[in-house]
């Protein structure tokens, strides 16, 4: 192993790289050999355990992560919009829940096999998103999260609530077939969906496609005076993203068991665009991460150390007063959510992501370089992902 | 079975209403004319605004029981105030960011201001008094309280006020200059940063207007009550009178109002749920296909 590694195109944060590269010259690191692939795979191995067996094994467990799985699909699905093009997307909540409704209509009344709701699901959000992108995505600009946002209230005000899809306030059962009764199993079923979901996101990337979003992204009078045909690929884009959403929403119905519109308001569209920036826009194992901890934040607050520094803080901000301790009780969560976002687009730009690149490169082999974990505003400014930038 | 369309009534409560959503959408027009951004942040001024009256004038905590002129004062300051404090923490560190981010922050600004107005109030809606009681006129069918005449009052005041202010003084096209090209503008001598702050502390003192007679005329305030009731219809009214326009704002909402309340009370909920979400999803749509610009907007 030479002592300078080259970093990957892209991956090293911009402050980062020269003082990293100086440094290695000035004090060469020990060298291990292919020893050092020993530790990494004990960790890796571990890992594996804990998401494979460990965690399908505990009951308290698999129901909050299998809601994991499912918003990371959302946040990546998510994530092709705001972090690929760079278009603003608040009506998320209406296509998962047309994915969800769609799961459910099909499999209870319209009596479909269980493997066939998922496609239904997905063509269904699919054609909801190509439909409102033909007519949003020819408007320029931020007017794309107002339509967005409008189209998902309407979706909760309006579709959601015709009884004959729906079955009105009562809910549309979703029943999960036999095999999948068990929550570790259907944790498990829904992680293989969440493997699915990053191959196609990994392939999308690696597309003609995925280099005209990125290009689009950067500028989209130069994408275009390179031939690119912005409005085309927008729109494919958030197709793409509509049909993800969609399975994220057939999943969410089998997870809960029955689908009540009510749920896919206003403040599930912000968690969305929340978890998606705070993971870390553009990078895939970021906005994973991000929407976990979202997904998995009730449960933490249940029992874990977290609940006792919310107490704590509960505590000390209320002066003893019994009936505020319970309100911050009651709003931290979201409290800590809007801290989270706003903390990571002024000071974190590149969100959980980079925060976490420091393990990922070391885990791929390269020394650990904790410096990475430091506040820093690139040059490129915030939001920056893999040295570009989301524009609009 | 066809019934006869109900016209009057309807109308004239939602010409109310829709200037509640007017003079919640000046505030957005004044920062997209000034900062090319949408605020999600506007409503939560105005019910941090009515939580501050609210305070003061029971006396809430360390605060001293207020008479309620003063409470509204103190409301006015506390929401001139959040504007001043979202602009120095979150806009200007974000100044160079694409505008995308910004209003993702200003999304969070909204869920952090939701979080303290239920930190310090609960999730419970409290109970608020209109400043002014009374009616102007109650037939059975229709009723105008004295609150929503001052509401339209104000809403015709301060739309005019503002039109003015950006065309006719000196720091109204300061504005419009930092908003079409800062450096030129910092160049011949005008700060940008006081711009900036100037732009949001008014912003702030217009939703906590809004904010604090909308809410004395539903009568309660909650954690987030006015960014449930009237942001999006706010944001409809501003984009279809001219997202660059006040009076057009002033349009907008009224519009808005009036076609709104004519569809939830003529389309029967069996037919369409929710029908006054899908006419602003449809007025949102065919203005923005057909006239971006909006009724009285210019691309400027």
């Amino acid at each position: 192993m030479t002592a300078v590694v080259d970093p990957p195109v892209g991956r090293t944060p911009p402050a980062a790289g020269p003082d990293r590269a100086a440094e290695a010259v000035a004090r060469p690191r020990r060298e291990f050999g292919p020893v050092r692939w020993v530790p990494r795979a004990v960790v890796l191995l571990a890992l594996a355990w804990w998401a494979l067996v460990y965690v399908p094994g505990t009951f308290a467990y698999s129901a909050f992560a299998a809601d994991a799985c499912i918003y990371a699909i959302i946040g990546l699905s998510l994530n092709i919009v705001i972090g690929y093009t760079g278009q603003l997307s608040l009506g998320h909540q209406g296509f998962v829940g047309v994915g969800a409704f769609a799961a459910a209509y099909s499999l209870t009344v319209q009596e479909v096999p269980f493997a066939a709701t998922f496609v239904i699901a997905a063509g269904l959000a699919a054609v909801f998103a190509l439909v409102l992108g033909l007519v949003a995505l020819r408007i320029t600009g931020l007017y794309l999260a107002l339509i967005t946002l409008v189209f998902g209230l309407t979706l909760e005000g309006s579709l959601f609530e015709i009884p004959r899809f729906t079955n009105g306030g009562a809910g549309q059962p979703a029943d999960r077939p036999q095999f999948l009764f068990d929550d570790g199993r259907f944790y498990l079923f829904c992680l293989a969906f969440l493997v699915l979901a990053c191959y196609v996101d990994y392939r999308l990337l690696r597309s003609k496609t995925g280099r005209a979003l990125l290009a689009l992204k950067e500028n989209e009078r130069v994408a275009e005076a390179f031939g690119i045909n912005v409005t085309a690929f927008k729109l494919i884009a958030f197709t793409l993203s509509g049909a993800l959403a969609g399975v994220a929403g057939a999943l969410f119905a089998y997870r809960i068991g029955i689908v009540t519109g009510s749920g896919f308001g206003f403040f599930l569209a912000l968690t969305f665009v929340l978890m998606t920036v705070v993971g870390g826009l553009g990078d895939r194992l970021g906005v994973i991460m991000g929407s976990s901890f979202f997904a998995v934040l009730p449960f933490l607050l249940e029992d874990s150390p977290l609940k006792r520094a919310e107490e704590a803080i509960a505590g000390v901000l209320s002066f003893g007063d019994a009936g505020t301790e319970a309100n911050i009780i009651q709003f931290f969560p979201q409290a800590l959510g809007a801290l989270l976002l706003l903390l990571t687009l002024v000071q974190f730009p590149g969100g959980l992501a980079q925060q976490v690149r420091p393990f990922t490169d070391w885990l791929k082999g390269e020394p650990f370089d904790a410096r990475a974990l430091l506040p820093h505003r690139g040059s490129s400014g915030p939001g920056t992902v893999e040295g570009s930038s989301v524009r609009a | 079975m066809l019934m006869a369309l109900d016209v009057v009534a309807p109308a004239l409560s939602g010409a109310i209403q829709g200037a509640v959503y007017g003079l919640l959408g000046l505030g957005l027009v004044l920062l997209y004319k000034s900062n090319r951004v949408f605020n999600f942040a506007q409503a939560e001024f105005g019910t941090s605004a009515a939580f501050a009256v609210l305070f003061a004038d029971n006396g809430t905590g360390p605060l001293p029981n207020l008479p309620l002129p003063l409470a509204v004062v103190f409301g006015l300051l506390v929401a001139t105030g959040l504007g001043l404090l979202t602009e120095r923490l979150v806009v200007r560190p974000l100044f160079s960011a694409p505008k995308v981010t910004l209003v993702v922050a200003t999304a969070g600004v909204t869920l952090l201001l939701i979080s303290v107005q239920g930190f310090l109030a609960g999730a419970e809606p409290s109970v608020l008094q209109p400043l002014f009681a009374g009616d102007v006129f109650d037939t059975g069918s229709v009723r105008v309280t004295r609150q929503q005449l001052v509401i339209v009052l104000v809403l015709v005041v301060l739309a005019a006020a503002s039109a003015l202010f950006f065309s006719r003084t000196r720091t109204g096209t300061a504005i419009i200059a930092v908003s079409q090209e800062p450096t030129a503008t910092s160049l011949v001598g005008i700060s940008v940063t006081r711009t900036s702050s100037l732009t949001w502390g008014l912003a702030g003192l217009l939703g906590g207007i809004a904010g604090i007679l909308l809410s004395g005329s539903t009568g309660f305030v909650s954690p987030g009550s006015l960014t449930g009731l009237a942001l999006i219809p706010a944001f409809t009214a501003a984009v279809f009178g001219g997202i660059t326009s006040l009076p057009g704002a002033f349009l907008g909402g009224v519009v808005i109002g009036v076609v709104e309340a004519l569809a939830q009370s003529n389309i029967p909920k069996d037919v369409l749920p929710g029908s006054g979400r899908v006419v602003l999803f449809v007025a949102l749509l065919s203005v923005l296909l057909i006239r971006p610009a909006g009724l009285l907007g210019k691309e400027a």
